[in-house]
């Protein structure tokens, strides 16, 4: 079969092809085109068809990661957007959860008032009320209101429209109703309710959540339209897949009707990839960094498995978001992350980035301010010649000039203070790291860390330094490494109902019959992609905590009959989650069920690992010897450091640090202390002597 | 790290010095141990006041009980005054000739040593670092009910003296080096309502303070005690750089202010009611002095006093630093007590802001928040661009009843909102200044409690005017499912929110109550606790904030958005405005501008 991936990034969009019948796989670059993104993509597609003699009709699956659903929030940027809602509650929306973003800040804004999804003009009150626990209907709805509404939106020119009512999540009976009318008046607007995009508790995170999808659908939907006719017209037959942020990937349709689905697709893909390229060195608990010109993305693997976000602390552009995510924090530390002394007098980098433009002061575009690039090219770590596969020679000269700048503020030599810039940017990111592990009663000795993106080999061996991390794997293609982790996925849905079930008074029946419900409803969407039951493997969890608490923890819960025996060790899990996560547990409090959970994978085809040749020796793959600058017990100085060609290396042959390891989408340093060894698999595994 | 750099050159006082890198990268572990115990706690605790509202903090002091580092997810006033409860503890410790000793847990809530008030109970687990004591790692959270004279731990408002507000807890030990008090925590259980929850609560805070400990030490034993301290001292000396400097920009001078608290409206006494805070504030070069000279009496015999150090000097630091620090402008600055070197605070004894033991100080919440209102009014004169017109005040509510033969509680904050600011309208229907709460989920709130929410929006029409509006306030109204019980503190139904350089006042707060029988009683912001009865309701009415500068300098395409959402009435637009909006509801731009020349000549005559 044959695949292709296109991962669309800030500045460039990557491309991957692969051929499961041979192995092969072959990348391709080019510039992204902001403007339209599926431009650049679909121009990518075919440059890479016709410089490989590939025929676009031989392609089955194109696989897509986008961030057109992200930036639309980000830059506030989607439909004129209606709402629906109860009479009495105009507003959740605009109130939120009543508190400032910040603590100690007079001229904040909030930004569900300051950029409302909907505007209180938009935002249509109507009769009907639904009571827990049972959905109870206190009030009918008020179906002349709904279609009163509904032509107003009309005619106020809206062209999406959010259904949200209270208590949707036990019965979405009242959206159901009011989505029919909607359609019934309105026939082209695109129409959410909130049960069907996140059947949750908690009517402000739900209510925006599906605000948020109805603010971006009209433009997503366009743009897999587009995306689809391009393929299309380029001759390609094959069935466009589309990353989300749950570390699978969905249908064109689906992500059509579900965008919000796609918030996070990007650095997903990066995780995904990541594990990916690290399976064959055999490591079953993972750290993926992925670091790029002005983040750097973090993610945590374990057996295979991502952990997921808890739906309260996922948030985009400000506002929060009720859907499945991967675990991943992105911090503010990248390969352009700024340096600089703040008018307090401290040493400061990042969050800023001077980015690709005008970029680190190396790259003579502009750029003036001293970066984290700069910093390493100062120490030797870069090799001007060698950046992107030598297409942007590095200025070194200018480089020592904003170091040395930075050092003259903070009095330091300017060794020390670029040495300082790596220290203060591998800190941050060691904080990172150790929030979702250390944090979370997992010991980070017991991981590797899985180095990507154009700057993560720089910086991986000394993060993992600070974290008594032994092994670091740097994958074959480190830069393009989410858009191969995009031919690594499975098509994955998520299911999810608000439970609220008391250990000691479960019943069971309803437990049952409720995730019996859950699976007909992903059987059902799995269909619709032409997927059977067969080739659908299912995942049951639930939300669960002690009663009263605010928080849940994701527990695993049994397949097959759910009996008394099930739920034990549904209790067990949890207790034993909440001592890793919070280093206490309470064996006596009863606990609650609060959501269920169904995931739902479908296999699609992977791309294969083509063998890696190698090269003949050391000796071959040495490009010259230079200096570097690392620090070794307490004290910085020179070393002399071999810069090898990293496609040339030999396999299986070790060689120590400090060296310097030299490819087109990236640069690994191996430090003194740090030996490096390429493995048959392609991947370099740097590992710590001591 | 080496240590051959030179300090940076206003470093002061250091015992030893510190390279810039490592100070940064210090302040990180601090800042993430911290986080650590917040996000814990929060996540480990039972009742929603502090899981859903966050009324809860978590912090690090050294040895010398200053103030580290704090969670930046809690609410300022819980901590902020770690360091003061720190030092409480230490002063009962040496009357009592008691030590601090490896495995002790601390509980502490005296608002004469420390403490905010009663409710706010700390944990704090004194930490060792080869067998010197070096430091607290200390929680604080508001609990549910402390065993006061009616259900609840807000709306105490008739507690008539510190031993009324419930229990007293002055630095014991409830671990007493590793070994459980079990008398004390039996006591405990006994002495309070809803204990389970309670003591759920203070099992988590617990949990987090000993995590805490554990980190900060693991923290001096990797970098040394030496090098630790030294990086505290330079986060704290460039927070108080910082400070300075900002003080130092401002106009030296004296600025004066002077607002009203309702205090109890229905009380016969006239020392119960209308009670005046005063702010003199004093900036001389890099200082600040905030003088509240001039403020009423103590109430005695009632608790809306302040404790200075919890409440009165939390209220003057969270004001000063969100306005001369404000983070939308300098970002994220290391939270310690450097910051507080600066400002000297004058509160004289006997007064609201500084009582004398026993006078009660359960329920002075909200007068806090007005203190901090009134030096932001005393401030906006020296910098009018970085303050809001007035803010409305809070109201605390208590729920309550019983079930199955236990006491179930609930609280809730309601949200008053932000005057109008430099070229921004207020924030609507937001905690404000030194309360930054959250609301609880109507969805949780009925699947959990017999109370049913009918309400929940903006107030119609309640936009003050000024060229950059008023924050509208939100209605919100409970019912009661079951017989039960309801007591209130709250401010602002008698004094609206100050208008500042030409803007209205804001609009007062009220209370109503609502009987199943339809009669509608207006309360006072001060409600003991009330027996309700099946189908009674609750409505909160929040304060909207004062509108800054003249409305007639507003944007007249604004004041059409406005009406267009809701806002503000055509009436109002002309009227508050000068704008006229046809009845097709588009703006007239030249009958505007005509109708505001009259306006302003009329005015200009009526002076």
């Amino acid at each position: 079969m044959q695949l292709i991936s296109v991962d669309v990034g800030g500045t460039f969009t990557d491309l991957v092809f692969a051929d499961t019948e041979n192995n092969a796989v072959l990348i391709h670059k080019v510039p992204t085109t902001p403007d339209d993104p599926s431009i650049g993509a679909l121009d990518g597609i075919r440059e890479l068809c016709r410089r490989n003699d590939i025929e676009p009709g031989a392609i089955d699956h194109v696989f897509h990661g986008t961030t057109i659903a992200t930036n639309a929030v980000l830059e506030y940027d989607g439909a004129r957007t209606g709402m629906i809602t109860n009479q009495g509650y105009r507003d959740i929306l605009h109130i939120g959860r009543h508190q400032r973003p910040q603590n100690y800040s007079i001229m904040q804004d909030i930004p569900w008032q300051n950029r409302p999804l909907v505007r209180r003009r938009h935002r249509k009150v109507v009769g009907g009320r639904l009571a827990p626990p049972t959905g109870e209907v206190l009030e009918p709805l008020d179906e002349a209101a709904v279609r009163a509404a509904a032509r107003e939106l009309r005619d106020e020119g809206v062209e999406a429209v959010a259904v949200c009512f209270l208590f949707s999540y036990i019965d979405p009976r009242h959206e159901e109703q009011a989505k029919e009318i909607v359609r019934d008046e309105f026939p082209e607007a695109f129409v959410t309710t909130s049960a069907a995009i996140a059947p949750q508790f908690r009517e402000f995170e739900r209510f925006t959540t599906a605000a948020m999808n109805a603010f971006i659908g009209p433009k997503v939907r366009r743009y897999v339209e587009n995306f689809a006719t391009g393929l299309r017209q380029n001759e390609l037959t094959a069935e466009l897949h589309i990353m989300g942020s749950n570390g699978g990937v969905a249908t064109a349709a689906m992500v059509a009707e579900r965008p919000v689905m796609t918030l996070l697709s990007g650095p997903a893909a990066g995780v995904l990839g990541g594990a990916w390229a690290a399976a064959p060195s055999g490591h079953d608990r993972l750290i993926t960094f992925d670091v790029g010109g002005t983040s750097a993305d973090i993610g945590i693997v374990i057996d295979g498995d991502f952990s997921e976000s808890t739906a309260r602390d996922t948030w985009i552009g400000g506002y929060p978001v009720l859907v499945p995510m991967i675990d991943i924090d992105t911090i503010g530390a990248g390969g352009g992350s700024i340096a600089y002394v703040d008018d307090g007098g401290a040493f400061r980098v990042g969050p800023h980035s001077a980015g690709s433009r005008p970029g680190p002061a190396a790259y003579v575009k502009g750029g003036d301010r001293p970066t984290v690039t700069d910093a390493n090219l100062v120490l030797g770590r870069l090799d001007k010649d060698n950046f992107l596969g030598g297409e942007m020679a590095l200025d070194e000269a200018a480089a020592h000039r904003v170091i040395g700048e930075l050092a003259n503020r903070l009095g330091m030599d300017e060794l020390e203070a670029a040495e300082g810039v790596l220290t203060i940017l591998n800190s941050n990111m060691t904080n990172a790291i150790r929030a979702r592990t250390v944090q979370k009663g997992l010991d980070p000795r017991g991981f590797s860390l899985v180095a990507f993106g154009g700057a993560g080999p720089l910086h991986g061996a000394e993060v993992a330094a600070m974290l008594d991390i032994p092994e670091v794997i740097v994958p074959t293609h480190p830069g393009i490494t989410s858009a191969a982790g995009l031919l690594t996925t499975d098509l994955k849905y998520d299911q999810i109902k608000t439970e609220f079930q008391v250990k000691g008074a479960v019943d069971m029946a309803k437990l049952a019959a409720d995730f019996g419900q859950l699976e007909r409803e992903l059987l059902d969407q799995f269909a619709a992609d032409r997927l059977s039951a067969d080739d659908v493997r299912l995942v049951r969890s639930g939300d669960l905590r002690y009663v009263g608490q605010g928080y849940e923890l994701r527990v695993a819960f049994p397949d097959g009959t759910l009996d008394k025996a099930a739920l034990a060790a549904v209790w067990t899990g949890f207790h034993r989650l909440h001592k890793a996560d919070y280093g206490h547990f309470f064996p006596d409090s009863p606990i609650e069920i609060v959501n269920i959970r169904l995931t739902g994978s479908g296999h699609v085809p992977k791309m294969g690992r083509p063998a890696i040749v190698g090269g003949d020796s050391l000796a071959h793959a040495r490009v010259r010897q230079g200096t570097c600058v690392f620090r070794t017990d307490g004290t910085l100085r020179p070393f002399d450091t071999v810069y090898y060609q990293r496609d040339a290396l030999p396999v299986d042959k070790t060689l120590d640090g400090p060296a310097v390891l030299l490819q087109r989408d990236a640069t690994t340093v191996v430090p003194p202390s740090w030996n490096a060894t390429l493995e048959p698999s392609g991947n370099i595994i740097l590992r710590h002597k001591g | 790290m080496t240590s051959d750099q030179q300090p940076l050159p206003e470093s002061q006082g250091n015992r030893q010095s510190i390279d810039p890198v490592t100070a940064n990268v210090i302040q990180g572990a601090l800042e993430n141990i911290a986080v650590e115990m917040g996000h814990k706690l929060m996540r480990m605790s039972y009742s929603s006041i502090i899981r859903e509202s966050e009324d809860f903090g978590a912090g690090l002091v050294d040895a010398d009980g200053r103030g580290l580092c704090e969670t930046p997810q809690s609410t300022p006033l819980q901590s902020g005054p770690i360091p003061g409860y720190v030092r409480g503890m230490r002063r009962l410790f040496e009357a009592r000739g008691d030590t601090f000793n490896p495995g002790d847990v601390i509980i502490h809530n005296s608002a004469y040593h420390g403490a905010s008030h009663g409710p706010d109970v700390a944990f704090s687990v004194p930490v060792f670092h080869r067998d010197a004591l070096v430091g607290h790692s200390v929680t604080t959270a508001h609990h549910l009910d402390i065993g006061a004279l009616s259900p609840g731990s807000c709306g105490i408002v008739d507690a008539m003296d510190a031993y009324a507000e419930g229990l007293q807890f002055k630095a014991l030990k409830i671990y007493d080096r590793g070994k459980l008090n079990a008398p004390l925590w039996e006591m405990l259980r006994d002495n309070i309502r809803a204990s389970d929850l309670v003591v759920g609560d203070m099992e988590a805070q617990i949990a987090a303070s000993r995590i805490g400990a554990e980190r900060y030490g693991a923290l001096i034993e990797h970098y040394g005690l030496a090098v630790v301290e030294a990086a505290s001292d330079e986060l704290m000396a460039y927070s108080e750089r910082m400070m300075r400097a900002a003080i130092e920009k401002l106009p030296d001078g004296v600025y004066h202010a002077i607002t009203h608290i309702d205090g109890y409206l229905d009380s016969p006494d006239p020392a119960h009611k209308n009670l005046a805070i005063e702010v003199t504030t004093t900036i001389a070069g890099s200082e600040i002095t905030v003088d509240f000279t001039g403020t009423a009496p103590q109430v005695p015999d009632r608790p809306i006093n302040m404790p200075l150090e919890g409440t009165t000097d939390c209220a003057v630091w969270l004001t000063i630093r969100s306005i001369l620090l404000d983070s939308e402008d300098h970002g994220h600055i290391p939270q310690n007590s450097g910051l507080t070197r600066p400002i000297t605070i004058v509160a004289p004894s006997g007064t609201l802001v500084n009582p004398i033991f026993p006078a009660p100080t359960i329920a002075r919440f909200c007068t806090g928040n007005q203190a901090a209102d009134t030096l932001m009014k005393a401030l906006a004169e020296a910098v009018p661009k970085q303050v809001s017109a007035g803010i409305g005040n809070l109201h605390v509510i208590a729920f309550s009843g019983i079930r199955d033969e236990t006491h179930w509680v609930h609280m809730e904050i309601h949200e008053g909102s932000y005057g109008g600011r430099y070229g921004k309208d207020g924030l609507d229907a937001v905690d404000t200044l030194y309360a930054n709460t959250r609301n609880n989920p109507i969805e949780d709130l009925e699947s959990h409690l017999p109370l049913r929410v009918h309400r929940y929006e903006l107030r119609d029409e309640a936009c003050p005017a000024g060229r950059w509006r008023g924050g509208i306030g939100s209605i919100r109204e409970v019912e009661f499912l079951e017989d039960g019980g309801a007591s209130v503190e709250g401010e602002g139904h008698e004094y609206a929110p100050w208008g500042f350089a030409g803007g209205d006042d804001g609009k007062t707060a009220g209370l109503q109550y609502r009987r199943a029988s339809g009669e509608v009683l207006d309360l006072p912001s001060k409600l003991p606790n009330m027996a309700a009865k099946t189908g009674d309701r609750v409505i909160m009415i929040g304060p909207c904030g004062g509108g800054y500068g003249d409305p007639l300098e507003r944007d007249p395409h604004q004041v059409l958005e406005d009406v267009r959402d809701g806002y503000l009435s055509i009436e109002g637009a002309l009227s508050d405005y000068g704008v006229i909006i046809t009845a097709a509801g588009d703006l007239d731009e030249a009958a505007t501008t005509a109708a505001r020349r009259s306006r302003r000549q009329e005015n200009r005559g009526g002076k």
